[in-house]
């Protein structure tokens, strides 16, 4: 029998069957648009049924009231135009063999009052949400009658819209936890103070749900420990969780860490890789061993062997694997096929999460056709037009994907790295504290291009005449960059992150960390040095760290390193750094009023991004065809790039990643996969 | 020319006294029936045509034994006319040099076949048997020139009369005295066998006549211990061997390495009859890994053991591909004889190797091979909703999905059978719960009792429903149902898929396919081929859609087994190569990028060859990826 025998076993709740034990869970990934289901939605959830995926649960916050607001990309389930999309979006997943699900949510006082509507943010009490930010109205008595039918016509839409089902949100704390919580709900009246009271709208919306749709699937969505201060503990969610799992008007029970009402709790609900994998999976075991509904939970499940030890040793009936699946939509396939070193796996980075939580839309950090589905394949078809010998130099992420590409295009392909191993940048940001999963993104692609039969060539750093040699079509230069220290008096004086991180150079004792760049980098340096001991500040240009960041990266290193003592010193621009004696002295000006300081220190390390390694890009630009240029029109429009300006040019020429310009490990693949994708 | 006619006379006495010598031993084993009047009526057609047509597989062979047979039987019977009744005829005197010369000329066909030395043929006896055609040959082709009127009659105790008696000494002792004792005697049990043959459906039959007979569970002794145990035309059978080693050069297991050789088995078989019976005179390859002279036996002394004529791990290392029935020019039934032997020991002693007796326990426990429990038949087609024919009633097609429905790799094959079924419209349904294992490799494994219980009750389950007919994906299914299940009162018209989605193809319920232009290479499942003959439909499907088709050194009715028969992959005795690397050693010589299967076991067996090699891919995957891309 098979190793995912647990997983595979189909699973029936209701009158619904489910073809496997593996969904995606509830997520708004910004793709919908005022509301309304866009194609590119449409696709990325189709994928994923293509892919194998049992359940796909779409819509995450799908609206149900009119005050309900859409800025981050959420679905208005609230209004009955919804319903042929609903169709649409169901059809388009159910002709892959998978069911799909809407979450539908009152956000409460997770709201945007400034948007849509412009109706305030309403709560059981009015206590302001960090996140969100509102000063929420307190619900009156006609609120809450008017939200519990809404919820009846909310599921009714989701019924007619041919969905197999729903998921309540009674998590991330929305509205109905926001009742349950202890935390949140204030109130005098029925619906405060016992837990009877604190449950009993939850309840009611529940009443109202099966009154109006009867005997259809619906299912919860509830924390196992909200994890906060005065909030619900695991035994009170336990309590919860037996309470409406006894009322008969659940199917099922989907558990949560966490509540996500500030960045802290962001990082604990949508677990990077701060968090251990699996690491919630003993919250929903908890409720799993009290209740008699089918309990189902995600959270930084990410590996099929971890996922099918979370059914098999019936800690849960169906296992979530949310973001593995935008890692790979293909996962569930690849392993039915025996391709199990096909499957790229979820690093955890939090790419995804964090651009939504920024206003952005969801982007995988390593699959760059992940959501694109409409431009970008997600298989590399084999070229038509003859196989071409191409050349990648340098083999970080954006060279590896390059030779990735190409290989699976059918072409023959050189691939040229300085170092003696592949990962580029990678490699260096890996040594960093809980970041060591980062190094996945190399891992899976050196597999694949060593699998491919690319002709890798490590501890070789090409020159012109090392590439002229191989006569190429294609040079992808994919040099990356080196780092850069920042531009005042005395830089020279500084280390960089590389330096620290790689251990080229000691931390010492008193070190100033200059952070331009916003992002990990400077963060995952000075925790470094901090957790060895020395003392750390960072200054920074921004606001604060990690500006670049979204709050489920950005909380966690900003937790990790005020637990470590490190000293965080915003709007600060270093302007000069001078020897005196064995010390250094850094200059600081601060951005808004010029006005300076100085720090005396042992070490100063700088962050400012890096520099392009162009050497070697402007030593070909001259013999290539396209002179180097690349057609941004027909890119942007995920067409080719084959412009030729040199009628003498031998081959097309392209530079990726940071030997362009610095940018993240999702930009180096993405330049990459759509410029190579036609080639 | 007294002392040449004593001697034929004496020789021919001599022979006939050998013949029932030899015969007695036979009439060891268990009464059969046989009908002689029928065989011996069919004789002629049995030899020139039956057997014709697979010694004709070597074309030098069959020329060789045209001359040394045709000339030989032609030659004794003038002989006998002319040297030893003195019948006075030039014709015949001239007609008897003439079939001479042509034994003759076959004689050095044969001499040049041992030369350079072969491994597949046996030396000892055969090593003198040119010579002794030629002695015969020569002695009577100089007897006899007098008598054509060619030179003058010389007396006997002259050097030519001397010669000729020597040499004639030396021929009719080899060609007519000791003839059914020594390497000829397979063509006097070799015909014997022909007309009381054990399989007499297989002369002349369309299609391989491959299915095993029902054992009778309350017999006093289940299977074959002792060579008394065979039915007595079995042990005919064995001593029809001519050594000629065809066996042993398909044999899969041979050619692994495994310790089996079909030759050295059935010469085994054929010694253990005799009291005191022994290898040491067997002058072919042994059994890989095991050197000759270990083996001891005897009538009633059982044949299977450790120290006895044949160690369990030959027993076990077949993989009843029935490549050496399918070759052997005598005939003989070997995968018969193995099963037979397996039943007595999977039955009487309980004595299967490695993991087959945790895969029947499987079996009898919960009517699977994998131990999964019946109702999870249908998991990988939860997205199908595949109909029950208990919901429905009846259907055109009740498709039999097989242990392959518990397997992720052949659930892909399934999947595209059941969609291609759907492309072409075909009112199908599956049995569900209700379909146990068709006892298949049970039975391969001798275990003719849980074989037997399985099958009854699929039977019965067969009997409740309407349908027109089977199809199924997995051709050991396809084996059972269609040859072997008719035995237990189901008779029903069954059909391999390829069957089928031919049929789709060529009346046109299938949608266009787009032309798939890769080198593609077809590996016959034996269960498909050999034991039911269907090599065109498969072939016919990957043509239809354009792939490039080439041919391994081995296909169709010659093909070579994965390694993933008659228990095999299960019993798994380790020999020094893995039948499926061997295998697919073959199909990369084709350098074909695909090589299509028709078969579960043989999409596992040859996907697990590791490194780089040709994808596998089921007729039904590749059919349905054409039908897709157009």
């Amino acid at each position: 029998m098979g190793q995912y025998d647990a997983l595979l076993k189909p699973l029936t709740i209701k009158n619904v069957t489910f073809r496997n034990r593996v969904f995606s869970s509830s997520h708004s990934p910004g793709y919908a648009k005022g509301g309304h289901i866009t194609d590119r939605y449409l696709r990325y959830h189709a994928e994923k049924a293509k892919g194998g995926i049992g359940l796909t649960q779409f819509g995450g916050a799908t609206g149900v009231s009119i005050e309900n607001s859409y800025h981050y990309g959420q679905v208005n389930g609230s209004e009955d135009w919804i319903i042929p999309e609903y169709q649409k979006m169901a059809a388009g997943i159910h002709k892959h063999g998978a069911k799909c699900t809407v979450q539908l949510t009152h956000g409460g006082r997770r709201e945007r009052w400034d948007a849509e509507n412009w109706f305030p943010a309403y709560s059981p009490s009015c206590r302001r949400e960090p996140v969100h930010k509102a000063f929420p109205a307190e619900m009156e008595d006609h609120d809450i009658r008017r939200i519990v039918k809404d919820y009846g016509q909310a599921v009714r839409r989701a019924k007619e819209g041919h969905l197999d089902g729903v998921e309540l949100s009674f998590q991330a704390g929305t509205l109905i936890e926001q009742f349950w919580s202890p935390a949140m709900n204030f109130r005098t009246d029925r619906y405060g103070g016992s837990v009877e009271n604190r449950v009993r709208f939850g309840l009611e919306v529940l009443e109202e749900v099966r009154k109006v749709n009867g005997d259809y699937l619906v299912g919860i969505r509830m924390p196992g420990d909200e994890m906060l201060k005065d909030g619900l503990n695991q035994r009170d969610c336990i309590e919860i969780a037996k309470i409406y799992a006894k009322s008969g008007m659940v199917d099922f029970i989907s558990i949560v860490a966490a509540q996500g009402a500030d960045a802290v709790s962001s990082a604990l609900i949508w677990p990077t890789m701060w968090v251990p994998p699996g690491g919630w999976l003993p919250l929903a075991s908890a409720v799993k061993a009290e209740v008699d509904v089918p309990i189902i939970h995600a959270a930084r499940i990410a590996d099929l062997p971890t996922a099918n030890r979370a059914v098999e040793e019936g800690h849960v009936d169906m296992v979530g694997m949310t973001r593995a699946f935008l890692a790979d939509p293909h996962l569930l396939k690849k392993a039915m096929e025996g391709r199990e070193d096909d499957i790229r796996q979820c690093v955890g980075a939090g790419y995804c999460v964090d651009r939504v939580i920024s206003g952005h839309d969801t982007l995988c950090i390593q699959n760059a056709a992940m959501s694109r589905e409409a431009a970008m394949p997600h298989v590399i078809a084999k070229t038509a037009n003859g196989v071409k010998r191409a050349v990648v130099v340098g083999a970080g992420p954006g060279g590896l994907e390059a030779a990735r590409v190409l290989a699976e295009r059918g072409h023959k392909v050189t691939l040229f790295e300085r170092e003696a191993e592949t990962g580029g940048q990678v490699n260096i940001a890996a040594k960093a504290p809980w970041r060591v999963s980062i190094q996945g993104v190399q891992r899976w692609l050196d597999g694949q291009v060593r699998k491919l039969g690319v002709d890798i060539r490590t501890g070789v750093e090409a020159k012109a005449d090392d590439v002229m040699a191989l006569k190429p079509d294609v040079v992808i230069v994919a040099t990356g960059g080196h780092p850069n220290k920042g531009w005042y008096t005395g830089s020279d004086l500084a280390v960089s992150t590389w330096d620290i991180l790689s251990g080229k150079v000691e931390p010492a004792d008193n070190v100033l960390l200059f952070d331009e760049s916003g992002a990990q980098q400077g963060a995952s340096t000075a925790e470094f040095i901090a957790k060895r001991g020395s003392k750390v500040e960072i200054a920074t240009t921004d606001r604060t760290i990690c500006m670049e960041l979204g709050d489920t990266n950005a909380a966690a290193f900003l937790k990790e390193l005020y637990q470590a003592g490190v000293l965080i010193s915003p709007d600060l621009r270093l302007t000069n750094i001078y020897r005196e004696g064995n010390q250094l002295v850094a200059v600081l000006a601060n951005v808004f009023t010029q006005q300076e300081e100085e720090r005396v220190v042992d070490q100063v390390v700088a962050e400012c991004g890096t520099m392009p390694n162009d050497a070697l890009y402007f030593a070909l630009k001259p013999l290539a065809k396209n002179l180097g240029e690349v057609d941004l029109r027909s890119v942007a429009d995920a067409g080719p790039s084959a412009l030729e300006v040199n009628p003498n040019g031998a081959f097309q020429l392209f530079r990726v990643g940071d030997a362009w310009a610095s940018r993240n490990i999702h930009a180096a693949i993405y330049d990459s996969l759509r410029l190579c994708k036609d080639i | 020319m007294i002392p040449l006619q004593w001697l034929i006379g004496i020789c021919v006495v001599v022979g006939a006294v050998c013949a029932l010598w030899r015969a007695r031993r036979w009439f060891r084993g268990q009464p059969a029936k046989v009908d002689f009047v029928r065989g011996l009526m069919r004789y002629p057609r049995s030899y020139f045509v039956d057997l014709h047509h697979i010694v004709a597989r070597d074309p030098y062979t069959a020329r060789m034994h045209m001359m040394v047979a045709g000339g030989f039987t032609a030659a004794l019977l003038l002989t006998l006319a002319v040297h030893l009744f003195n019948i006075d005829s030039r014709v015949l005197a001239w007609l008897l040099l003439v079939f001479l010369a042509l034994m003759g000329v076959g004689a050095a066909f044969v001499a040049m076949r041992r030369s350079p030395k072969r491994a597949r043929l046996s030396a000892g006896g055969f090593s003198r048997l040119p010579w002794s055609l030629f002695a015969f040959a020569a002695a009577f082709f100089l007897a006899t020139l007098p008598k054509a009127g060619l030179v003058a009659s010389f007396a006997a105790l002259s050097v030519p009369g001397i010669v000729v008696l020597l040499l004639a000494a030396w021929g009719c002792a080899e060609m007519v005295a000791f003839l059914p004792l020594g390497p000829m005697k397979h063509s006097f049990a070799g015909a014997m066998h022909l007309i009381c043959h054990p399989r007499f459906a297989r002369l002349g039959a369309a299609r391989p006549d491959s299915g095993l007979k029902p054992l009778d569970l309350s017999a006093p002794k289940l299977g074959v211990e002792t060579p008394a145990d065979f039915k007595w035309n079995q042990l005919l059978g064995f001593d029809a061997c001519v050594q000629c080693g065809r066996c042993e050069v398909v044999c899969p297991a041979f050619a692994a390495e495994l310790p089996l050789n079909p030759k050295k088995l059935i010469q085994d078989l054929a010694r253990a009859v005799d009291p005191g019976g022994n290898d040491l005179a067997y002058a072919g390859s042994s059994y890989p890994g095991r050197s000759v002279g270990h083996a001891h036996g005897g009538p009633s002394q059982p044949i299977i053991g450790d120290g006895a004529m044949i160690h369990p791990d030959t027993l076990w290392s077949c993989t009843t591909c029935r490549a050496c029935v399918q070759e052997c020019p005598m005939m003989i039934e070997h995968v018969d004889a193995i099963i037979d032997l397996r039943r007595f020991q999977a039955l009487e002693k309980g004595a299967v190797p490695g993991k087959a007796p945790l895969v029947l326990a499987e079996l009898r426990a919960t009517d699977t091979q994998s131990g999964a429990a019946l109702a999870s038949r249908l998991d990988w087609a939860a997205d199908l909703s595949l109909p029950l024919i208990s919901t429905k009633g009846e259907c055109d097609v009740l498709l039999w999905l097989g242990e392959g429905a518990f397997d992720l790799r052949n659930q892909r094959t399934l999947r595209a059978l059941v969609r291609l079924m759907r492309h072409a419209k075909i009112d199908f349904a599956v049995l569900g719960e209700e379909e146990l294992d068709t006892g298949d490799l049970a039975r391969r494994l001798g275990d003719e009792a849980t074989f037997q219980d399985l099958a009854k009750r699929n039977a019965a389950t067969l009997a409740k429903y309407r349908f027109r007919r089977i199809v199924t994906a997995d051709p050991h299914v396809f084996h059972s149902l269609r040859n072997e299940y008719p035995a237990f009162g189901a008779r029903h018209e069954v059909l391999h898929h390829t069957m089928l989605l031919d049929e789709l193809m060529t009346n046109g319920a299938l949608p266009k396919t787009k032309a798939q232009p890769t080198k593609t290479t077809y590996h016959d499942p034996c269960y498909l081929g050999r034991y039911n003959g269907e090599i065109r439909a498969p072939r016919a499907i990957l043509d239809a859609i354009g792939v490039e088709r080439v041919e391994m050194e081995r296909s169709g009715m010659r093909s070579m087994c994965c390694g993933g028969g008659g228990g095999a992959p299960v019993t798994d005795i380790a020999g020094k190569k893995r039948i499926p690397d061997v295998r697919m050693e073959q199909a990369r010589e084709t350098g074909a990028a695909v090589v299509a299967v028709a078969c579960p076991n043989c999409a596992v067996m040859l996907e697990g060859v590791v490194g780089p090699r040709p994808e596998i891919f089921d007729v039904a995957e590749l059919l349905l990826q054409a039908v897709e891309a157009a």
